[in-house]
């Protein structure tokens, strides 16, 4: 059953669970919670888009489905725009549906944090296993790479680096290069159009454009949820949970919504991770075809281990290429001319720096600042993706980063790991958040604890990836999810 | 509702003519984009359209050596203060050259006269 609150009137229903959030982490443990025979709500502050809608404009998609219409930044020297999905199936439904399980060496990290039997790999990799099946994820087709895609796998096989397809949930990808507006070839086995209606069919009401406010807490015991609804005149709404209240809204908006309800740890807010990325274009004799391929289908995680980076191929509509090509006038018309002879890799690291989460004026307030060892993490990846490109043709790179010369040639790779120390002379995204509700085995060391549920408070528990003690330095949906699963099994006492 | 001066910096930043017969963005269309900006847009993201509009208008000629507004400059002149905005050693006036060509791009690449002039295949 769906709920829609830009329509709807009043809402106060009374169930086992109520979660908060519909993306990854929220999707899988409705899931979970609803096959258990319980009543499940979940509530979802954007809208539900039918995935018939999706079409190729990103503005379009930024207006309906983006968080702040993409407009949400971090600060600190430099701002960084914050990439969040705001609809039903959260971040989902916008992203590239990239498989990552944890890292074996990620797993050591954990235990050493005393977490081994919090997050068991064993049973992670048990969830890991069921999702992949569900979800159809596999390596990026040849099929699907088209010209980008295949240039990293030319340059990488020539340096003698490592390079893979990448792994997603999008089996049937159609190379449309259109993940970011909700993939209108429907191949993306986002929660909208998997998880989320396998939970609405046992049973768990979806109710969008519902704001959660408030978590209500009584005499240390979570009763419900309590927020408004985006129809007219806003109307309250209250979703009353018997069993437990789970929230599941992001590393950005757990930690408000759980302050802003009464609940105090001097880690909630804090510890705020996250992989900030960079992109650097190349020009190629050919056209690379930017818009044709699946839109992140090769990574390179050859420097993961020794550099904390991360490089991958990316693919956009020219909207959003055209953005970041240097000049203006003329100058820039002739970057966009030669706009399909370009392949942009990204690079991204698993930085050191810690920010906060607060509730601002305008939204979420985010801090944010680059370490100097994170700077010269991405400067060795920037070095690394130049590489990579000149290896697979590229005539030169176009590093977009004040200091540098706006474009370099063979042999001047080297310039890009002598760049700037400071943030603010590149473009950044930050994507793939973490840590503002982290788990501990004790209370004074972090917002929830082993079982999930937040020290001081009974039946209510953080499930998404706040709860993470540390980032992953890959991409986190996959992680996400199976914590998600195994949060709601121990809540459902499964597991 | 851009004014005239607004329209100097668009005609400016992205003028008609030029390579593979790339439209200029008021041929492309950009104005009926803006109105839905301006109507659409959070707060934060309107005003900072209009501040770097404003940034474009008063502060790229100073850049360059010459006296605001842009519109008082040759053609070229305008393209040489905007790129100059580009290369600031002022963070903050980067910054706001970059929004204003994020927010010019999307009212211009995803036009589908622009897209099919550079090759974009959505089908």
């Amino acid at each position: 059953m769906r709920v829609d609150g830009a329509a709807g009137a009043r809402f106060d229903e009374v169930f086992d669970y109520v979660v908060v959030g519909s993306g990854a982490a929220g999707a899988t443990a409705a899931r979970s919670l609803a096959s258990t025979g319980r009543s499940v709500c979940v509530l979802e502050e954007g809208p539900a888009i039918d995935p018939k809608a999706f079409g190729d404009d990103s503005w379009g998609a930024f207006k309906t489905m983006f968080r702040g219409m993409n407009g949400q930044v971090a600060r600190g020297r430099a701002f960084i725009p914050v990439i969040q999905g705001r609809v039903l199936g959260g971040s989902t439904v916008i992203n590239s549906a990239i498989a990552w399980r944890v890292p074996d060496d990620l797993f050591a990290e954990w235990e050493a944090l005393g977490l081994a039997d919090a997050l068991p790999p064993k049973e992670l990799h048990r969830y890991w296993d069921e999702i992949e099946s569900d979800l159809d994820a596999a390596p990026t087709p040849p099929e699907a790479w088209g010209g980008f895609n295949r240039l990293m796998r030319d340059g990488a096989k020539k340096l003698g680096v490592r390079a893979d397809p990448t792994r997603r949930y999008a089996s049937g990808c159609k190379a449309t290069g259109q993940c970011l507006t909700g993939c209108p070839s429907g191949a993306k086995r986002s929660m909208l159009t998997t998880y989320l209606p396998q939970a609405e069919a046992k049973g768990a009401v979806l109710v969008t454009g519902a704001e959660a406010r408030r978590v209500l807490i009584k005499d240390g015991r979570a009763l419900g949820v309590e927020g408004r609804l985006s129809a007219p005149g806003r109307p309250s709404f209250r979703a009353m949970a018997r069993r437990a209240v789970v929230v599941a809204a992001s590393a950005i908006q757990s930690p408000i919504l759980l302050a802003r309800s009464g609940v105090r740890s001097a880690h909630l807010g804090e510890h705020f991770m996250a992989h900030p990325g960079t992109p650097l274009t190349g020009l190629f004799d050919a056209p690379a075809n930017l818009w044709r391929g699946a839109t992140q289908g090769f990574d390179s995680t050859h420097h993961r281990r020794d550099h904390r980076v991360k490089i991958e191929t990316i693919g956009l509509p020219p909207e959003i290429v055209f953005a970041r090509l240097p000049g203006a006038g003329r100058r820039w018309k002739e970057k966009m001319a030669l706009a399909r002879r370009t392949a942009i890799f990204a690079v991204q690291t698993r930085a050191w720096a810690e920010g906060s989460v607060r509730e601002g004026p305008f939204g979420a307030d985010i801090r944010y600042d680059l370490t100097r060892r994170d700077m010269m993490q991405i400067r060795r990846g920037l070095r690394f993706a130049a590489e990579l490109l000149f290896a697979a043709g590229a005539r030169e790179v176009w590093p977009g980063v004040h200091g540098l010369p706006e474009r370099l040639l063979p042999g001047e790779e080297g310039r890009l790991d002598a760049g700037p120390d400071d943030p603010r002379c590149y473009s950044w995204i930050l994507s793939h958040l973490f840590g503002t509700a982290r788990m501990a085995a004790r209370p004074g060391a972090g917002v929830v604890g082993t079982d999930f549920a937040v020290y001081g408070v009974s039946n209510l528990v953080v499930a998404d990836s706040s709860v993470f003690p540390t980032n992953l330095g890959v991409n986190p949906q996959h992680a996400i999810m199976a914590v998600a699963r195994l949060c709601a099994e121990r809540l459902a006492g499964r597991s | 509702m851009l004014s005239p001066r607004d329209r100097a910096v668009l005609d400016a930043l992205l003028p008609p003519g030029g390579p593979e017969g790339l439209p200029g963005a008021f041929e492309a269309g950009f104005e009926d984009f803006e109105k839905g900006f301006a109507a659409d847009a959070p707060l934060p993201m309107r005003l900072g359209w209009r501040a770097a509009l404003a940034a474009a208008t008063w502060i790229s000629p100073l850049l360059i050596g010459r006296l605001p507004p842009l519109g008082r400059l040759a053609p070229e002149e305008r393209e040489e203060a905007l790129c100059a905005m580009g290369k600031s050693r002022v963070y903050l006036i980067r910054q706001v050259f970059l929004l204003l060509k994020a927010v010019t791009s999307f009212g211009y690449g995803g036009t589908r006269a622009v897209r099919r002039v550079v090759g974009y295949d959505a089908s």
